[in-house]
């Protein structure tokens, strides 16, 4: 039994395609044109500055070359040696895989439990549910970071309230080093969970009830569905989400920056705050630039990673 | 299969760049890189102005000056009183906030849109003034007019690279009723003093807390060490963070949040004027800007419950000087003019102008004489204790090493860190990055 969704697609791979013969130099003159906007865009905001700072993290360009840039001493590879010795670089890495490790893994656990409920289970205001979950998405993250600090306030945060009514005295959150990172955590998660409830949703009204029927007609319980159907479903749509995911809280920036700015004692400063902090509080931007770049071959090897181990089980 | 994972492969590349890009963009909202000016607690009444004598050459063309804050906005009483003097010259005032001071002179800087005069934190002296980007002070501008240690904030490798606009420093803030009640009459002269009062206040007057310090505030710790006789850099410029002086002032700081006098954290967005006013943290550390949040949040009848006493004694009393500077750009294509208006901004009157516009503290010693600035007790203090002052080395690196001082300064406050440890990884510290 094929499912009618693979075989959709099969049919519009199989569609034709106009034939790519005849125009010339013309017809590719007219595809350039239609491509300008995106290449000269992507080439001045993007693809420049990022060889400007490949080639600024060999150098130790700071504050006094602003004068004179082009005449920044060249340092080699000084600036990735110094990060290796680098304690406090170390710690905002441990911090950031700390984020990552749990963050990460609860998002999509969260996002796929609530897309699962509210694409089977609930039906009842389910379009309230759905961007119940999914307003924090779209609000900015400066907003929610403030309204956050508020709640997690030791003595007037609504948490701390809460708990004081049960005869709990809650502890200051944001103050505690061991508590800091777990509540920036929560608030990610928080914030980040409608993103992957929404793809979530959208992969598993992918997968043909009909699945469903046969599996229920072999005998399987709602686990099992879910564990033999759903699962491997939507391993695509997990993997998708999975290294968008890890991508995007391994930049971890703006939580931190508005509400610990990196403290207590720098338990939860980030990667990316510690570049900030190098290259625009004390403009060592040879030495940010080369943190960038440490940055992007980790994003680059785990990403990978990920591909290969959650592939290779692909058939 | 093979062409959807391709895609999804190419939306990971897009995501990747954009990881990479995002390096870039976030340079607007970046905090001021330690910058010490503070924020100046209202203005007091428009000043009466009297004009500034200034030498009526014939100056003419336009400058463009940028000042920070409240002083941008302000700026204008001056501006006007200049033109009265030199009618042809126009002066365009650009207010800067001051987070985002540090970017928009980056900017000017490394893009050569520099404007004629600019507002300078005395910490941003040297990270600003490397390389000549700043003008040469002319030499009929007389430094002893000015508060010595506020002239020293100008002197980038030896030379005078600007002229003290504005000064600030800091004194005790005490809550007299509570002393008083705990029985102690006369304000702190010493640190045993200062100590004892604390521990009284806390458990005979009722207070939450002794004294209120920072915990990760190099400010608050180095009036201390100065104080005990040491420096942050001895004479040669070398860091001088871990001396026997140092330690002793790390001791003696530290015993406050060992002995629970003082909060070792405070809730995200503590004010402490109104803790103050409720008598929970009875002492505190500050600038004048203070005395006019406290006059506000105080009310009616508060006035008789607070005072202000100089820097408790060790070795000497010596404090904090902060303020501002005024700077001539090497590019400004008006100098004649740009230097006219920064004599004129240093002229006793336009400083004693200026005080009556925006509580700032003259600069210059003359214009303390002035009855508007030296009737108010509380300001005269200021004055005395302008006199025993010391700022921050000017150097290029100190708002990384300040932040590692204050990194360390959380570990000894908070974290258990001893103070022969923690002076010793300051020094360390100081030393790696380099007193440039």
């Amino acid at each position: 039994m094929t499912a009618p969704a693979l075989t959709q697609r099969t049919v519009a791979d199989r569609a034709p395609r106009p034939a790519a013969t005849g125009g010339g130099w013309r017809r590719d003159l007219t595809g350039w044109a239609f491509a300008a906007p995106f290449v000269i865009l992507f080439g001045v905001f993007l693809a420049i500055p990022i060889l400007v700072s490949f080639a600024l993290s060999f150098t130790s360009f700071n504050q006094r070359d602003l004068v004179n840039p082009i005449g920044t001493s060249f340092v080699g590879l000084d600036n990735y040696g110094r990060l290796l010795s680098d304690a406090k670089f170390w710690k905002s890495l441990v911090n950031t895989f700390y984020f990552v490790g749990v963050g990460v893994p609860l998002t999509l656990a969260i996002g796929l439990l609530i897309a699962s409920a509210l694409s089977r289970g609930i039906t009842k205001f389910r379009t309230a549910f759905r961007v119940g979950y999914y307003l924090p998405v779209i609000t900015s993250i400066v907003a929610i970071a403030v309204v956050w600090r508020f709640l997690l306030n030791p003595d007037i945060g609504l948490i701390n309230v809460a708990l004081g009514s049960i005869g709990i005295q809650g502890p200051d959150w944001l103050a505690s080093k061991t508590l800091a990172m777990p509540s920036i955590i929560a608030m990610a998660v928080w914030r980040n969970l409608g993103f992957a409830m929404v793809v979530f949703i959208a992969g598993l009204q992918a997968i043909p009830v009909s699945l469903y029927e046969a599996a229920s007609i072999d005998g399987a319980g709602r686990w099992s569905a879910f564990r033999y159907v759903t699962l491997p479903m939507l391993r695509p749509t997990i993997l998708f989400m999975l290294v968008i995911t890890t991508i995007g809280y391994l930049q971890l920036f703006e939580e931190p920056f508005v509400m610990t700015d990196g403290g207590p004692l720098d338990a939860t400063l980030s990667v990316t705050m510690y570049m900030y902090q190098q290259g625009f509080e004390f403009f060592k931007q040879g030495y940010a630039s080369a943190i960038a770049y440490v940055l992007f071959v980790i994003v680059a090897v785990i990403a990978f990673l990920q591909f290969r181990f959650l592939r290779s089980e692909d058939a | 299969m093979r062409l959807a994972s391709r895609a999804t492969f190419l939306i990971v590349a897009f995501a990747l760049t954009f990881s990479l890009s995002a390096c870039g963009t976030n340079q607007g909202s970046g905090a001021p890189a330690g910058s010490t000016a503070p924020v100046t607690g209202g203005s007091t009444a428009p000043g009466g102005s009297t004009g500034g004598s200034s030498p009526a050459a014939n100056l003419s063309g336009e400058i463009t000056v940028w000042a920070m804050g409240n002083e941008g906005t302000k700026l204008k009483t001056i501006a006007d009183a200049f033109t009265k003097a030199n009618p042809n010259v126009k002066v365009n005032i650009t207010p800067v906030d001051w987070g985002q001071a540090v970017t928009k002179l980056q900017t000017a800087i490394a893009g050569g849109t520099t404007p004629d005069v600019s507002q300078m934190g005395t910490d941003m002296m040297a990270q600003f003034g490397a390389n000549g980007t700043f003008d040469p002070v002319p030499a009929d501008i007389d430094p002893s007019q000015f508060f010595q240690t506020a002239w020293n904030t100008n002197l980038v490798d030896g030379k005078a690279a600007g002229v003290p606009w504005y000064v600030e420093t800091r004194l005790l803030y005490y809550r007299k009723d509570i002393a008083e009640k705990a029985g102690i009459t006369a304000p702190p002269a010493t640190w045993d003093d200062l100590k004892a009062m604390a521990k009284a206040m806390k458990e005979k007057g009722g207070s939450k807390w002794g004294i209120s310090l920072g915990t990760k505030n190099w400010q608050e710790y180095v009036p201390f060490l100065w104080s005990n006789g040491g420096d942050i850099a001895d004479a040669s410029g070398k860091p001088a963070l871990n001396s026997q002086q140092a330690v002793e002032a790390l001791t003696y700081y530290e015993s406050f949040f060992q002995d629970g006098l003082t909060p070792k954290s405070v809730p995200e967005g503590f004010d402490i004027t109104p803790a103050f006013v409720k008598g929970d943290n009875p002492m505190f550390f500050s600038g004048p800007w203070h005395l006019g949040l406290i006059k506000d949040a105080g009310g009616a009848g508060f006035e008789s419950k607070w005072a202000i006493a100089p820097m408790p004694k060790k070795v000497t009393a010596t404090s904090f000087l902060g303020g501002s500077n005024m700077v001539v750009f090497s590019a400004s294509k008006n100098k004649e003019a740009a230097w006219a208006f920064v004599k004129f901004t240093a002229d006793p009157t336009t400083q004693a102008l200026w005080y009556k516009t925006v509580t700032d503290l003259p600069a210059v010693q003359a214009a303390w004489s002035d009855p508007d600035v030296a009737s108010d007790p509380n300001v005269k203090m200021f004055g005395d204790q302008l006199k025993d002052t010391k700022a921050q080395p000017v150097s290029g690196s100190w708002s990384e090493v300040s932040s590692a001082i204050n990194d360390t300064l959380e570990k000894m406050t908070t974290g258990g860190l001893a103070p022969q440890a923690a002076a010793d990884e300051m020094q360390q510290q100081a030393e790696s990055i380099g007193l440039n």
